[in-house]
C-alpha cells in the first residue's frame, strides 16, 4: 500500500480572484471558499483571515489545525468517512501544501478545565517559539453557525468546512510539479532479518469523555465500541484519523496525524536500515476497568501476534486516566517479551516527581515525558486578534497569563513537543 | 557577602563523640573547613560567624537550637547560610537540614549544605534545600566545598541553577520544563531502540514508590457498625458551597443526608472535570449509594449510616494535596466514631 506525498512548499498565502499556485505563493479564491462552506445549511456566514509566521497576531479558540492536502485521482479518497466514502486511506498520491495550514476557530469559549481561552494560536513572541504551528502560514476559517444548533452540530459543521477548504486549497497543486515526492511503504515481514521489528500503538481518544453525537474520529466513526485495530501507518498520514472535539483532552490536532511525528520517525529509522517498522495499532483509553482489561490485551496481542514485533512505542490521548491504559498495555507487552517505550505527559500540578505518573510497573521503565505544568507566559497585546466574535476577541486581547498547555502545539501529545519535563 | 557557617563538634574542633552533648556556641570568623569555604566563595565573601553544636545536643534539642541559631544569624545580617558538609554523619545531616530549612523559610537567604545520599538528612531535606552530593569520604572535603561554593555563588547572583548532574546537588524530586532539541517522538523511538538493543537509556520520568498501606482489622460485627460514605467523584450540593475545584481540588466537604433516603439530581451537582457526569446528575445515588445503604440500615445489615457524606474531586490531584485532605478526612471520620467507610470513585 504505497503512499506518495508530493510536497509543494508554501511561502505565502494571498487572497485572489482564482485559486492557483504561483510558485510557492498560494492564491486563494475567497468567494469560491465561501460558496463551498455555505453549502452546509448549518453555517450562516463565514470569514477568512490569513496569519503569517512572526506576525503580531493571535487566533482562538482553535477548533483544529489541518494541513491542506488533496488526493490525486486513482488513489484513496480525501478524508474517508468524513467527506469521502469510508474506504481505506493511505494509498496513491497526495499533494501536500507544506508550510501551510487551514485552521478553524470555535464560536464559543470551551470554558472547560483548560480555562476560558481554550487553545490559542500565537504567531510571534516567546510562546510562539515553542510551537511548530507558529512557523506555518494559516488560512483561518471562522464559521458562524445557526444560533439554534446544538454544540455538536456546530462542531460537525466546523470539521466539514475545515476539511473541504483544506482539500480545495491543495487542489491548486494537483497539476503542479512538486518540490519533492516521497513514497511511504512498510516492508513485507521478514524482508530484512536481524533488524528489530518495531510497532506503534497510539491512543486516538479517551473514553473518560463520551464523544459527542456524530463525532468523527476514525473513518468518520466516534470510537463507540471500538476495539484496538490495526492501521497501516499510511492510513494515519492520509486522513483516517482526526482529532476529537473535546479540547480538555487536548494536545492533539489533525495536522500531527497527517504529519505524525512518531510514525514519520519510525519510517525514517526504517529507511536508515535500523529497524523494521511493522505497523500500528489505533486504540482508545477506556472509561472503566472492564474495557481497560479487554482493550489493553487486544492492543498487546495485535502487536505480539499480528505484527510479531520485538518492540513497541506507545502514546496516549487526553488526561490522567489514559496513563493507566498506556502503562497496562506496555506491561502486558513486556511480559510477552516485547520491549516498550511510552510517552506520557507530566500530571504533577505540584511539580513533584511523586505526582507525575499514574503507574508504577518496574518493567515499564522507558518513559518520555512531555512537560507543560511549569511553563506559563504573559501574552502581550497584539496588533491583530482573530476570533469569531468581539467577546472572544476581547478575551484574547492581552495581556493575559496563559499556561503552555493552552498554546496550541506546545504540549503536543502526538510526539511533536520539544517541551520536556526535567527532573531536578 | 556575609556568610554564617554551621559545623558539628568534630569539624568545629571541639572534639569527637565525647563532645556530642556540647550546646550551640557562636564564634567569630571561619573555623576549620570554613576557612577554605571562605576562600572558595571569592574575595567578597566573609564568614562572619561559625555556629558549632554537638550532634546529640542538636538532635535532642532541635527546636531550641533552631530558635537560638535563627536569632544569631539575623543579628549578624547574614546573606548566606552554609551547613557542613556532613558526609555520612546522620545526626549532623539532620541538624544541618533542619537548620538550613528554617533559615531558608524564615530568614529568606540562600542556603547550601552537603551530605552523602545515604545520609538520613538528605532524604528529609532534599526537596526544600540544595544539598551537594558529598559522598561518604571526608577526605574529599575540598572538592565538596568547591561545589557548595559554586552553587552558593549562583544562588547569591540569582543565576539559574542547572540540573543535579550539572551543579552537583542531590535530586530534589521536583520537575521543571525545558525546551530541548529533539521532539518527544524522536526521543521515544530512540529509547525503544536502545532498550531493544540492550543499550543504556535514560528514562525521563521515574515512577514513585510508596509504602504499602496496612490492611485494617476487619469489622467484627457489621450489624453494629456505623458506616460512612466518602466519594472523590465530586458530588456537591447545588451551588457547590465549599467551592470544591473540579480539578486538583484543595478542598473537601461533608454534607448532611439526615432524614434523607434518596439523593435527588435537582439537589446536587458534580464538580469534577475528569468523567462524564450525566448519569450521576440524573441520580446521585449512582455515585453515593445512599438509597441502598438506607435499606441496609433499616434491614439491620449495618448498624447505622452516618448522616453526613464526605466529597471531593479526585482529578489530576498532586499527592501533596491528597495526603493532607486524607488526613483531614480521617480526623473527621474518627471524631464521628465511624467503624467503616465505603469509598466510591469514578
Amino acid at each position: 500500500m504505497p503512499l506518495t506525498l508530493a510536497t509543494h512548499p508554501i511561502s505565502e498565502i494571498r487572497f485572489a480572484e482564482t485559486l492557483w499556485l504561483d510558485g510557492t505563493v498560494l492564491m486563494v479564491d475567497k468567494d469560491e471558499l465561501m460558496r463551498l462552506v455555505l453549502e452546509d445549511s448549518a453555517i450562516e456566514s463565514v470569514d477568512f483571515e490569513i496569519a503569517r509566521p512572526g506576525e503580531s497576531c493571535r487566533a482562538g479558540p482553535i477548533f483544529d489545525i489541518v494541513e491542506p492536502r488533496a488526493k490525486a485521482p486513482g488513489g484513496s479518497p480525501d478524508w474517508p468517512g468524513i467527506i469521502g466514502p469510508p474506504v481505506t486511506a493511505g494509498n496513491g498520491r497526495t499533494h501536500v501544501l507544506s508550510g501551510a495550514a487551514v485552521t478553524a476557530l470555535r464560536e464559543q469559549s470551551p470554558g472547560d478545565s483548560r480555562g476560558a481561552t481554550g487553545y490559542v494560536l500565537e504567531m510571534s513572541g516567546a510562546a510562539a517559539a515553542g510551537s511548530r504551528y507558529a512557523v506555518l502560514h494559516h488560512l483561518i476559517v471562522i464559521p458562524h453557525t445557526r444560533g439554534d444548533l446544538p454544540i455538536h452540530s456546530r462542531h460537525k459543521a466546523y470539521r466539514a468546512a475545515q476539511l473541504k477548504v483544506a482539500v480545495h486549497l491543495a487542489r491548486a497543486a494537483l497539476d503542479e510539479l512538486p518540490e519533492r515526492a516521497e513514497t511511504f511503504e512498510v516492508a513485507t515481514a521478514g524482508e530484512r532479518s536481524g533488524l528489530p521489528r518495531i510497532a506503534y500503538i497510539g491512543q486516538i481518544f479517551s473514553r473518560q469523555r463520551k464523544p459527542e453525537a456524530d463525532e468523527q474520529i476514525i473513518y468518520g466513526a466516534d470510537t463507540e465500541g471500538l476495539l484496538p485495530t490495526l492501521l497501516h501507518p499510511n492510513e494515519w498520514l492520509d486522513g483516517a484519523v482526526v482529532t476529537s472535539y473535546h479540547t480538555s483532552l487536548g494536545g492533539a490536532e489533525t495536522y500531527f496525524y497527517q504529519n505524525h511525528p512518531v510514525i514519520l520517525e519510525l519510517y525514517r529509522r526504517d529507511r536508515a536500515g535500523e529497524i523494521n517498522f511493522v505497523g500500528t495499532v489505533a486504540t482508545i483509553a477506556s472509561a472503566n476497568n472492564f474495557d481497560r482489561e479487554r482493550n489493553t490485551r487486544f492492543s498487546a496481542n495485535l502487536v505480539k501476534w499480528a505484527l510479531h514485533a520485538d518492540a513497541a512505542v506507545l502514546t496516549k490521548f487526553g488526561g490522567g486516566v489514559p496513563h493507566t491504559d498506556l502503562a497496562e498495555t506496555a506491561r502486558l507487552l513486556e511480559s510477552a517479551g516485547v520491549k516498550t517505550a511510552v510517552q506520557v505527559t507530566d500530571l504533577a500540578r505540584d511539580h513533584r516527581v511523586e505526582s507525575a505518573l499514574l503507574f508504577n510497573f518496574p518493567e515499564v521503565d522507558a518513559i518520555v515525558c512531555v512537560g507543560g505544568n511549569s511553563t506559563n507566559w504573559t501574552l502581550p497585546p497584539v496588533e491583530r486578534v482573530v476570533a469569531a466574535n468581539s467577546g472572544l476577541a476581547e478575551l484574547l486581547a492581552g495581556p493575559f497569563e496563559i499556561e503552555s498547555l493552552n498554546v496550541v502545539g506546545v504540549a503536543n501529545q502526538q510526539g511533536a513537543s520539544r517541551l520536556r519535563s526535567m527532573l531536578y | 557577602m556575609r556568610v554564617v557557617h554551621y559545623l558539628n563538634q568534630f569539624f568545629g574542633g571541639l572534639g569527637g563523640e565525647e563532645k556530642a552533648e556540647a550546646s550551640l556556641e557562636a564564634r567569630d570568623g571561619a573555623i576549620g573547613p570554613g576557612k577554605l569555604l571562605e576562600h572558595l566563595l571569592g574575595a567578597e565573601a566573609q564568614v562572619v560567624m561559625t555556629l558549632i553544636c554537638g550532634d546529640n545536643y542538636a538532635v535532642e534539642n532541635q527546636e531550641s537550637l533552631i530558635a537560638a541559631a535563627l536569632e544569631k544569624i539575623r543579628a549578624c545580617n547574614a546573606d548566606l547560610f552554609i551547613a557542613g558538609p556532613c558526609f555520612l554523619a546522620g545526626r549532623y545531616g539532620m541538624a544541618a537540614g533542619a537548620l538550613g530549612s528554617a533559615v531558608q523559610s524564615q530568614i529568606g537567604i540562600p542556603v547550601v549544605t552537603g551530605m552523602a545520599r545515604e545520609n538520613p538528612g538528605a532524604d528529609l531535606y532534599r526537596e526544600p534545600l540544595y544539598i551537594v552530593d558529598s559522598g561518604d569520604n571526608a577526605a574529599r572535603m575540598r572538592g565538596v566545598l568547591e561545589k557548595m561554593a559554586h552553587l552558593a555563588v549562583k544562588l547569591m547572583r540569582h543565576e539559574p541553577i542547572g540540573l543535579p548532574a550539572e551543579d552537583g546537588y542531590i535530586e530534589r524530586g521536583l520537575i521543571r520544563d525545558q525546551f530541548v532539541e529533539k521532539t518527544a517522538a524522536e526521543r521515544l523511538v530512540a529509547m525503544a531502540l536502545a532498550k531493544t538493543r540492550g543499550e543504556p537509556f535514560e528514562s525521563e520520568m521515574v515512577p514513585a514508590t510508596f509504602q504499602p498501606v496496612p490492611m485494617p482489622a476487619g469489622i467484627k460485627d457489621l450489624h453494629k457498625a456505623k458506616v460512612m460514605l466518602i466519594t472523590d467523584g465530586g458530588l456537591v450540593p447545588k451551588g457547590n458551597p465549599d467551592k470544591i475545584q473540579g480539578s486538583a481540588a484543595t478542598r473537601w466537604g461533608s454534607y448532611s443526608v439526615k432524614d434523607c433516603d434518596d439523593l435527588k439530581g435537582e439537589d446536587y451537582e458534580v464538580s469534577h472535570g475528569g468523567y462524564d457526569p450525566q448519569f450521576v446528575r440524573q441520580d446521585p445515588d449512582r455515585l453515593v449509594p445512599l438509597d441502598v445503604l438506607r435499606e441496609l440500615e433499616s434491614e439491620g445489615a449495618i448498624g447505622a449510616l452516618c448522616d453526613e457524606f464526605i466529597s471531593t474531586s479526585g482529578l489530576a490531584n498532586p499527592l501533596s494535596n491528597t495526603r493532607r485532605m486524607g488526613r483531614e478526612m480521617a480526623d473527621k471520620v474518627k471524631s464521628l466514631d465511624i467503624d467503616a467507610v465505603i469509598l466510591t470513585s469514578t
